[in-house]
């Protein structure tokens, strides 16, 4: 037998269909409190098969809240590589219900999800310089992208500006360093809207850096973006480094 | 009044729902008086896994008739839809597209991207 049949005549069987319509049921198996308001969820589905997933993806939560279901999203902030337990990370959203009802739930209770969701992925080696942009826990989607970006050849620079109003809300900064330690083409640089006295960092904002940096330093409009935080600030992102002559389709983002 | 007509790729049966624009919005996914709240608002279920928010493209719909009664497409819709399998001419995302008057018809396509096989 030649070992180059046909796909469709392979004798390997295929792996079953999951669809990501299929409800399926986790239970919360670590929680960690990065911040009184921001938090990371570490779940384990109980029922389904190895639920594989694209960096940056999401997955789409049902929760019972005042009698009714409501259809929230939440970026998976693990990588696709970590195994089984998808963490995901949210922030406590002033009135928001979906957020306040998460945050009431502690270890071994069970949330119902579909997904994973989203075309806000890395799925390639990057062909370009890329540059993350994220605010807050905008981070989670972004997260696993990095990964997946600093895993391949390391022949373009992966960079990571990364915004917050206060120092304690910028996520992962010790991992974020180890990164930079051990990957020389990876680099973070966080930036401040209200630091304290004591921060030696970048003060300002994402617009302002990313305009300073990408737009007036240079001529350069190969690079690839992937942008992710609450709001207008990100189409204003986009819409900057549309309008300064990067492609289109070079200027991802995810507004949540 | 308005009406909007709601047919599948599935072939599940056809749905019909009649409505006051001036009553939006109809439940809390979406922008209000959109396809998505209309449909969801009368019992009528459309995907939506991002919470109606304009972060998906689970709500695509496929407009056959009255796409002069409906919103303009933002610059996100179309990011979006550009990504969406199946994507044509008159293509919307249900979350997005509010309908102002008159009879719109829509069809409900059968996959979408976010499929996975695992």
């Amino acid at each position: 037998m030649s070992d180059s049949l046909p796909f469709a005549e392979s004798k390997v069987p295929l792996a079953p269909v999951v669809d990501s319509r299929t409800p399926a049921e986790a239970v919360i198996e670590r929680i960690v409190a990065h911040t009184s308001e921001a938090r990371s969820l570490f779940l384990r589905p109980t029922q389904r098969q190895h639920l594989t997933f694209k960096p940056g993806q999401f997955l789409s939560l049902s929760l019972p809240v005042d009698g009714e279901v409501l259809t929230r999203p939440y970026s998976i902030a693990s990588n696709p590589a970590d195994g089984e337990v998808l963490e995901i990370c949210l922030n406590l959203v002033p009135n928001g219900r979906g957020s306040h009802y998460l945050f009431s739930l502690g270890v071994g209770a069970k949330v119902r999800f579909t997904g994973p969701w989203g075309t806000f992925v890395l799925e390639q080696p990057p062909a370009a310089e890329c540059i993350f942009i994220a605010e807050g826990t905008g981070i989670a989607p972004i997260r696993p992208m990095i990964q997946r970006a600093l895993a391949c050849d390391g022949q373009f620079f992966v960079r990571l500006l990364y915004g917050a109003e206060y120092e304690q809300e910028l996520l992962y900064r010790d991992e974020l360093q180890d990164w930079m330690s051990r990957h020389p083409h990876f680099t973070c640089e966080a930036i401040l809207r209200s630091p304290t006295a004591t921060w030696t960092g970048l003060r300002g904002s994402l617009i302002e850096r990313a305009e300073q940096q990408y737009v007036r330093r240079d001529d350069n409009r190969a690079r690839h973006f992937y942008i992710c935080g609450v709001g207008t600030p990100v189409l204003q992102l986009r819409d900057l480094l549309r309008g300064a002559g990067y492609q289109r389709r070079a200027v991802l983002y995810e507004k949540w | 009044m308005a009406k909007l007509h709601i047919a599948y790729e599935t072939g599940e049966p056809d749905r019909v729902i009649e409505f006051d624009p001036g009553q939006a919005p109809f439940q809390h996914d979406g922008q209000p008086g959109s396809i998505l709240d209309v449909m969801l608002g009368h019992g009528v279920n459309l995907e939506h896994a991002c919470g109606g928010n304009c972060a998906c493209t689970t709500c695509h719909v496929i407009v056959k008739r009255g796409m002069e009664h409906l919103s303009e497409n933002s610059e996100t819709e179309d990011d979006l839809l550009d990504r969406a399998p199946g994507l044509t001419p008159t293509s919307r995302l249900g979350c997005q597209a509010v309908i102002d008057e008159g009879e719109v018809t829509i069809v409900v396509p059968r996959y979408t991207i976010n499929q996975q096989v695992g």
